[in-house]
């Protein structure tokens, strides 16, 4: 039978036991209180905030804990998400004090869903320079919803689709119109070409074919006469030469008259003096003719003076009734 | 009638093994009742029995405490490096430090953490205390005035807890350290991000889940080998021993404990 000493007292002592024992525990405390305190620091619990609210019609995606960034850096976290009086779902964003001043009374909030990860709140400041924005204020939230645009992608592709089986039917236009082109193909192959399919095979193409058989006469005779014409115009006794020697004479007559006027022209000269002799004579007889005029008015008052005073003279006073 | 005797044993027998099951549980969680009250009265910290636990706790923690960090560190880069180049790879590199944090720091450490202990400090524990409950030694404790479950149980229990809760806390730290310094380097530009995902990750539920978890686990790889050491029959009248019998109901209860905390988690 084992004694109460000899069982439990075996394993060699520990040295420093208390001490190690004392550390250990210690160690384990600062751990366990550190991380305490880091995880309370790295959730926010020891800086001051202000409230933000965001409505919006829908808050899928949204979850408690997740950030409000600006510009990619995380300045707020979501803590709380309610169903508001009007219908609304209603964010309520913690915004640190120190953060707080990149949101203005302007800032544009979004929510955005990518196809891939989670949804994002992202904050926009455009003009730094406007109040900013107090505690407590509410905010609508745009929606970005990548994932809304599916169905209406959907939707669109459907009626393409629809337009495109319509288009390619075995009776749609486009059938008809390709079916209609490889009739032209065939006739542009065949024997009368282009032709055959403007005019087609009837009394218009053997008219046409007439036609420019007679075109083609009439361009020979034309070509014809256009021989002669340049015979008659360009060759010796054409009318090209003898226009040349008419028009040599012409020349020479023009000299002529060229010396006529030459001459004509001293004539004039002479005649341009004469008329200013003339024209100083003519002076001179108007000084005369004042003269004369002078005369005969003294020698008409005098034979008036004459009359008046002669006894056979007339009496010139009218006598009134 | 004859031909029908062995089908009888046999209906019976798992009828006796499900009633034996449930009265050894009963029993183990009765030894965690008892331990915990035992843990909770101030007498048994008196004078007498304060060296035995300093001893349990220093032998149990201080050997494996080093190994054991050494190891997951190596462990702990491995995997950051391989999530962090993956989620790089394919452009989702902001969730790859949440990533670390949860697979790493609240799912791996913990478990391994337990696990180690248990392999390397309580399941000896709960062999030696076998080993004196069959050379009587207990019962002669008992018969010299002192109170073997003070003695020699309770601080090899509080010594499982202590070092398991410790292997896991000084793990935790290091994976943290060890992912921001793979992540960002040797810079202190990377504190504030950092500091954010990891408040993201540690959430309150997700806090507490881990810390429950983790206390469960130090209980688990404590009490239930002394609980098997104590309350199993002899081997003389068993197929196995209580060694392995305890290495069983742990690691079927840490199972349980680590499907629980993942319904929590991530349901």
């Amino acid at each position: 039978m084992a004694s109460v000493k000899d069982a439990p007292d075996t394993p060699a002592p520990v040295r420093h036991l208390e001490l190690k024992a004392t550390l250990l525990l210690v160690l384990l405390a600062v751990l366990v209180f550190g991380s305490v305190l880091y995880l309370m620091y790295a959730r926010g619990a020891f800086e001051p905030t202000q409230r933000l609210v965001l409505v919006s019609e829908d808050s899928e995606g949204v979850v408690v804990g997740m950030d409000l960034t600006f510009a990619g850096f995380p300045i707020g976290r979501v803590r709380r998400i309610e169903l508001g009086e009007d219908g609304k779902a209603r964010i309520l964003v913690d915004v640190p004090r120190q953060d707080a001043h990149w949101l203005r009374q302007s800032s544009v909030f979004t929510l955005v869903r990518g196809l891939v990860g989670g949804t994002n709140i992202r904050a926009f400041s455009g003009i730094m320079t406007d109040p900013p924005l107090p505690d407590g204020a509410v905010r609508s939230v745009l929606r970005g919803d990548s994932t809304e645009e599916i169905p209406r992608l959907v939707a669109a592709t459907r009626d393409l689709v629809n337009n495109l089986t319509t288009l390619t039917a075995e009776n749609s236009a486009l059938a008809a119109s390709l079916s209609n082109v490889r009739a032209t193909t065939e006739k542009l192959k065949g024997p009368q070409g282009a032709m055959g399919v403007l005019f087609g095979d009837g009394k218009a193409g053997q008219q046409l074919a007439t036609t420019l058989a007679r075109t083609n006469a009439l361009l020979a005779r034309f070509d014809a006469m256009a021989v002669k014409a340049d015979a008659q115009v360009f060759g010796a006794g054409g009318v090209l030469p003898e226009s040349r020697e008419t028009i040599l004479q012409l020349k020479g007559l023009l000299g002529d008259a060229r010396a006529s006027l030459q001459r004509l022209d001293a004539i004039l000269l002479d005649a341009q003096a004469v008329t200013g002799n003339v024209k100083v004579a003519t002076t001179d007889l108007g000084a005369l003719r004042a003269d004369v005029e002078a005369n005969l008015r003294k020698v008409e008052s005098l034979v008036n003076e004459v009359n008046r005073k002669w006894p056979f003279a007339r009496d010139t006073e009218i006598k009134l009734p | 009638m004859i031909v029908n005797l062995p089908s009888e044993g046999a209906h019976a027998r798992p009828a006796r093994a499900t009633l034996r099951w449930l009265a050894d549980w009963a029993r183990i969680i009765h030894f965690g009742a008892v331990i915990a009250v035992l843990a909770f009265s101030p007498s048994s910290y008196a004078r007498d029995n304060r060296p035995a636990l300093a001893r349990q706790i220093v032998q149990g923690t201080v050997p494996v405490l080093w190994w054991f960090t050494l190891l997951s560190s190596l462990i702990s880069l491995v995997l950051i490096r391989i999530v962090v180049v993956t989620a790089l790879s394919y452009g989702l590199t902001r969730y790859a430090l949440e990533m670390v944090v949860r697979v790493l720091v609240l799912e791996l450490i913990p478990l391994t953490a337990a696990l180690f202990v248990a392999v390397r400090c309580t399941l000896p524990d709960g062999e030696e205390l076998a080993a004196m409950r069959r050379s009587g030694a207990l019962e002669a404790l008992t018969r010299g005035g002192v109170d073997p479950m003070r003695r020699e149980v309770l601080p090899r229990v509080l010594a499982g807890v202590f070092s398991a809760i410790t292997l896991a806390a000084v793990s935790c730290v290091v994976s943290l350290l060890l992912a921001y310094a793979v992540v960002y380097g040797f810079t202190p530009w990377g504190f504030a991000g950092y500091t954010r995902t990891v408040g993201h990750v540690f959430n309150p539920a997700l806090s507490l889940i881990f810390v429950l978890k983790t206390l469960l686990f130090s209980l688990a790889v404590s009490v239930i080998p002394m609980a098997s050491a104590l309350i199993d029959p002899p081997p003389s009248r068993s197929r196995t021993s209580a060694e392995v019998r305890g290495l069983i109901r742990m690691f079927a209860l840490i199972l349980l404990i680590e499907v629980a905390s993942l319904v929590g988690n991530y349901s």
